[in-house]
C-alpha cells in the first residue's frame, strides 16, 4: 500500500515536472515577442534590447530553462514583465477569489450532481430519469461564455437581482460584506455548476443502474432492507468510485470555465489573470498560473486515488 | 433515534461552520476605504469601465494603454493634448527653439504641487529624462534620441540640448513624458520600483487605493491649477475592471458606472445611441487603416503596379458599408485629424477597376491564358485575424481587384503570427492599421527613413530622395517651413503611392448623459475621454 501511495506520488511530481516544461518551451515558442507587444508607437532597437535583457530573454533558451526551474525548486515563481511585482504575490492575491469560486463550484455541482444521478436511476424511464438526462446531454454541450452573457443580461441587467460584474461591493462592512460577496458570486456560480453538472448527474446514474443490478443488492432487497437504505448506503458506496475520478478530471475543466467565467463577470480571479496574461505575453506570470494550476489538478487528482484506494481494497494491489 | 442524534449532529456542525465563517470574516473589506455615495449633491463619484488592470503603477515604466488612463491623470506633462489633436500647455506655460533648433528650452509654470505638499521643479523634469534615457525606459526614450545634455538654471526652466535639430521634439518629449516627483523616485531603483502604493502625483487625479481585479480609486487633486474655480466637480473617480466589453455595456446601460473608457463597438452604438440616459461622444484617430506596399518585391517595386493597386480600393464604399460610415477618407499619408498638415491638393486615386486594368496593360502586363487575371500579377495580402473590419476590408478589396485582372490572396492570420511576419517582412501587401501617430513627422521618419528607426518602415523602402526630403523636414524649426516640407512628403509618397490609406475611423465613447456633462474628448482611444484635463472640467448634468 505504501509503495502503491509512492507510486503515485513520484508520478504527480513528474507529471508537474513536464507541465512545467511544456508550458516553459511553448509560450517561447510562439511567434511573438513579449518586447514588441508592449510598446505603441516607436520602439527603437536599443529599448528593444534593453526590455529583452531585463526579461531574461536574451540568454540562450536552455540557461533560461535551467534558471527557471532552479528557481523554481526554491518556490520562487519569478517577477512579471508587466508588472513589476513577484509572480507569487500577484497570485496569492487572486487565489481567493478562485478558491471561492471554483471551490464552491466544485463544492455544489458534487452535492447536486451526485442525487440527481441516483434519483434518475432509481427512477428509471420516468420523468425524473428523462429529465435529468436532458439536462445531463445540454449542460455538457453548452459553451460557457454563452451562458455566462445569457445569465448576465437576463438575472442583473433585465431583471436588476443580481450586480453586473466584480467580487464585492468595498463599501460594506460585516454582514452585509458577507450579502455582497454571495450576491457578486451567485451568477458566476451559476454558470460554472450548470456546465459542469451533467456529466455527474450522468456518470452516476449509469454507474447506479450497474450497481443496482448486482446481486448483493437483490439479496438486500430480498433480506427486507429499506430501500433507501439499500441506494444511498449498499449500491452510492460503490456506484460513487467513477464520479471520484471524474471528479479530478473535471477540476481541470472547472479551472477552464474558470477563466471565461471569471473574464465575463468580472470576477477577480486567477482564471481572468491567466486571460489577462495571455494578451500581454507576460510569460512569469502565465508560466506561475500554469504551475498553480498544474498542481491543483495534479494533487487533486491524487487525493482522489487516495480515497479510491481507502473505498475500495482492490486497487490497492 | 440513532438517526435522529445524527442529524442534530450535523446540523449543529453546520451552524457552527457558518458562524465560524461569518466570525472570521468580519475582516471581509476591511482596511479598505469605504465608497463615499454617488451623487450626493457635495461630492460626485464617477464610476469609469476599463477592461484591463493596472498592470504597472511607475509612470516612467508603464507602456500600455490602460495603465496610461490612470497615470496620465496622476502625473503632470509639459504639454497635453486637445481636442483637435494640438499640444497645448500642461506643465509648461510654453517652449521655445533657440540656436536653430538645437536647445528648447520649457518653462514651468510655478503653481503645480506634488501631492505631498513639494512643488514641482525642473529638478523633477530632468530626474524624469534622464532616468528614462538612461534605462531606455518606454517609447519615451524615443522621443529623447537626440538629447545631449539637460540643464535646469533655475526651479522653472528645462534646457535641453540636442546633438541635431528635430522639429517636434518638444511636442514628442511635452505630451509623452509623465513627470515623476525626484524626490520619491530617486529614492529607489527606478527599474524595479513598482510604486503601488502612497502615491503622490500632481495632476488631476490622484490614486488613493487599490484593489487589483477589481476597483482603482482616485481622489481631485485640489491644487490642479486647471480645475475650474472651486475645483473639479467630480471628486471621486472609481476605475471599475471589466475584461469583457459587453459586460461593461450592461453596466453602463444598468448605471452601474458612468462612462466606458474603451470605445464602444460599433455593433453595440446603435443600441446606446437609443437610450435616453446615454450619450455617445466621437472622436477621430490618431492611427488609420491602410494597404502598404512591400517594394523589395519585383512587381510592387514598380510604381504602376501600386497605383493601379490604389485604384482598386474603394474607400467610400468600405467606410459606408464595414465602418457603417464611421470614419473619414484620406487621401494621403497624412490624417485629415492634423488638418494643418494634410496637402489640400493631393487627388485621391479614382476607384476605377477597369482604368486601373487600362493602365496596367500599357505597362506592358499580359493575360496570356485569357483567364482574366494578369500572369504574375498575384500577391499576398496579410491581415490581423482580430481585427474584425479589416479582414472584410481585404475581401472587399480582393474582390475588387479582380475586376481589374489582379488577384489577392489573403492571409488573414493570427496577431502575433502577423506581426512576426510584418517584423520580418514577409509579405507583399500589408493590410494594417496604424494604432497611434501624434504628429505627423515622427509618422513619416518612422515609416520612410531608409534607416528605419521606429523599425516600422513596412515598405522597406530605400529612396535617397524621400529620406534627403525626410531628413530636411525633420530639421525645420520654422513653422511655416515645415509645414511646407511635410505637405511635399505627403505629395511624394502619394505619387509614389507607396501606401493606399484607407480610412481614420471614428472613436465612440459612451456615457451617462443623465449625470454627467462637459466631457472634453480627446482624439484617438488613446486617452480619449479619460484625460485627467477633461475629467475635471465634468460637471454633473441637471
Amino acid at each position: 500500500m505504501t509503495s502503491y501511495a509512492a507510486k503515485k506520488v513520484l508520478r504527480a511530481v513528474l507529471t508537474i515536472w513536464i507541465a512545467v516544461t511544456i508550458t516553459f518551451f511553448l509560450l517561447r515558442l510562439l511567434p511573438a515577442d513579449p518586447t514588441l507587444l508592449v510598446v505603441e508607437g516607436d520602439m527603437t532597437p536599443e529599448m528593444q534590447d534593453a526590455l529583452r535583457e531585463r526579461y531574461g530573454l536574451d540568454k540562450p533558451l536552455h540557461v533560461q530553462y535551467g534558471l527557471y526551474l532552479s528557481q523554481l525548486v526554491t518556490g520562487n515563481l519569478g517577477v512579471s514583465f508587466r508588472q513589476l511585482a513577484p509572480v507569487t504575490e500577484i497570485l496569492l492575491e487572486r487565489l481567493p477569489w478562485t478558491l471561492l469560486l471554483a471551490g464552491s463550484a466544485f463544492v455544489l455541482t458534487v452535492l447536486a450532481g451526485i442525487p440527481l444521478g441516483v434519483y434518475a436511476a432509481v427512477g428509471r424511464g420516468k420523468k425524473i430519469d428523462k429529465v435529468v438526462q436532458f439536462l445531463g446531454t445540454t449542460s455538457n454541450a453548452i459553451f460557457v461564455p454563452s451562458l455566462a452573457i445569457l445569465l448576465l443580461v437576463v438575472f442583473a441587467a433585465n431583471l436588476d437581482l443580481f450586480p453586473i460584474g466584480g467580487a464585492i461591493d468595498r463599501s460594506t462592512r460585516g454582514l452585509a460584506a458577507y450579502g455582497s460577496l454571495f450576491h457578486h458570486l451567485a451568477l458566476p456560480l451559476l454558470s460554472l455548476m450548470l456546465v459542469q453538472i451533467g456529466p455527474y448527474a450522468l456518470t452516476l446514474r449509469t454507474n447506479m443502474l450497474e450497481v443496482l443490478g448486482e446481486d448483493y443488492i437483490k439479496s438486500a432487497k430480498s433480506r427486507g432492507l429499506p430501500p433507501r437504505r439499500i441506494v444511498w448506503r449498499h449500491a452510492l458506496r460503490n456506484a460513487i468510485l467513477p464520479a471520484l475520478t471524474l471528479m479530478g478530471l473535471q477540476l481541470g475543466t472547472l479551472v477552464g470555465g474558470a477563466v471565461l467565467t471569471e473574464t465575463i463577470f468580472a470576477y477577480p480571479g486567477v482564471g481572468r489573470l491567466i486571460f489577462e496574461s495571455v494578451q500581454q505575453l507576460d510569460y512569469p506570470v502565465l508560466q506561475g498560473a500554469f504551475v498553480l494550476l498544474a498542481v491543483t489538478v495534479v494533487v487533486a487528482n491524487l487525493i482522489t486515488d487516495m480515497v479510491a484506494m481507502f473505498l475500495n481494497p482492490r486497487i490497492r494491489t | 433515534m440513532k438517526n435522529t442524534t445524527s442529524r442534530l449532529r450535523n446540523g449543529a456542525a453546520a451552524i457552527a461552520a457558518v458562524a465560524a465563517l461569518m466570525l472570521s470574516g468580519c475582516a471581509l473589506n476591511e482596511g479598505t476605504p469605504e465608497n463615499e455615495a454617488a451623487g450626493d449633491g457635495e461630492s460626485l463619484t464617477m464610476r469609469i469601465g476599463t477592461t484591463t488592470d493596472v498592470a504597472n503603477f511607475n509612470p516612467l515604466q508603464s507602456l500600455s494603454k490602460t495603465d496610461n488612463w490612470i497615470l496620465n491623470a496622476m502625473y503632470p506633462h509639459l504639454l497635453r493634448i486637445d481636442e483637435n489633436a494640438e499640444k497645448v500647455p500642461e506643465l509648461a506655460s510654453g517652449y521655445e527653439y533657440e540656436d536653430d533648433g538645437r536647445t528648447v528650452i520649457f518653462t514651468l509654470r510655478d503653481d503645480f504641487v506634488w501631492s505631498d505638499g513639494e512643488p514641482v521643479t525642473s529638478a523633477d523634469v530632468v530626474y524624469s529624462a534622464e532616468a528614462t534615457m538612461e534605462h531606455q525606459l518606454g517609447n519615451v526614450a524615443a522621443k529623447l534620441t537626440w538629447v545631449e545634455s539637460i540643464e535646469a538654471p533655475d526651479d522653472h526652466t528645462v534646457i535641453f540640448r540636442l546633438s541635431e535639430p528635430y522639429a517636434p521634439f518638444a511636442e514628442g518629449v511635452g505630451f509623452w513624458m509623465s513627470i515623476a516627483p525626484e524626490h520619491i523616485f530617486a529614492e529607489e531603483d527606478v527599474t524595479t520600483f513598482a510604486n503601488d502604493s502612497d502615491w503622490v502625483g500632481a495632476g488631476a487625479y490622484i490614486l488613493e487605493s487599490a484593489d487589483a481585479g477589481q476597483s482603482y480609486t482616485m481622489r481631485a487633486n485640489e491644487n490642479y491649477p486647471y480645475a475650474p474655480e472651486g475645483g473639479a466637480a467630480v471628486e471621486t473617480v472609481e476605475y471599475v475592471v471589466y475584461p469583457d466589453v459587453n459586460t461593461m455595456i450592461l453596466a453602463l446601460q444598468n448605471g452601474d458606472i458612468d462612462l466606458m473608457a474603451s470605445p464602444t463597438p460599433a455593433s453595440a452604438l446603435s443600441g446606446l445611441e437609443s437610450d435616453p440616459n446615454i450619450g455617445i461622444e466621437t472622436v477621430a484617430s490618431l492611427g488609420f487603416a491602410h494597404l502598404t506596399y512591400n517594394v523589395t518585391d519585383e512587381l510592387l517595386a514598380e510604381q504602376e503596379v501600386r497605383q493601379a493597386l490604389s485604384m482598386v480600393v474603394d474607400t467610400e464604399a468600405i467606410i459606408a458599408t464595414v465602418l457603417q460610415g464611421h470614419g473619414q477618407e484620406m487621401v494621403g499619408p497624412i490624417s485629415p485629424v492634423f488638418a494643418e498638415f494634410d496637402n489640400p491638393e493631393l487627388e485621391r486615386y479614382p476607384f476605377d477597376p477597369e482604368a486601373a486594368r487600362d493602365l496596367l496593360e500599357d505597362s506592358g502586363y499580359t493575360d496570356s491564358d485569357g483567364d482574366g487575371f494578369f500572369d504574375d500579377l498575384t500577391f499576398e495580402m496579410v491581415c490581423d485575424q482580430s481585427n474584425a473590419n479589416l479582414t472584410r476590408v481585404a475581401e472587399v478589396i480582393r474582390d475588387d481587384a479582380a475586376e481589374a485582372g489582379i488577384q489577392l490572396e489573403l492571409a488573414c492570420i493570427e496577431r502575433n503570427t502577423f506581426l512576426a511576419r510584418t517584423r520580418e517582412g514577409d509579405y507583399q501587401i500589408d493590410l494594417s492599421q496604424w494604432g497611434v501617430f501624434d504628429n505627423p513627422m515622427d509618422q513619416l521618419r518612422s515609416t520612410y527613413l531608409s534607416s528605419n528607426p521606429g523599425g516600422i518602415n513596412y515598405n522597406l523602402v530605400e529612396d535617397p530622395e524621400l529620406d534627403e526630403l525626410v531628413n530636411v523636414a525633420a530639421t525645420t524649426v520654422d513653422h511655416d517651413q515645415f509645414v511646407e516640407r511635410i505637405q511635399a512628403i505627403d505629395a511624394y509618397v502619394h505619387d509614389q503611392a507607396l501606401l493606399t490609406p484607407l480610412y481614420v475611423e471614428d472613436f465612440h465613447f459612451a456615457y451617462r448623459s443623465d449625470r454627467f456633462t462637459g466631457f472634453q474628448p480627446s482624439p484617438s482611444d488613446l486617452l480619449g475621454m479619460v484625460t485627467g484635463y477633461s475629467l475635471s472640467q465634468v460637471t454633473a448634468a441637471q
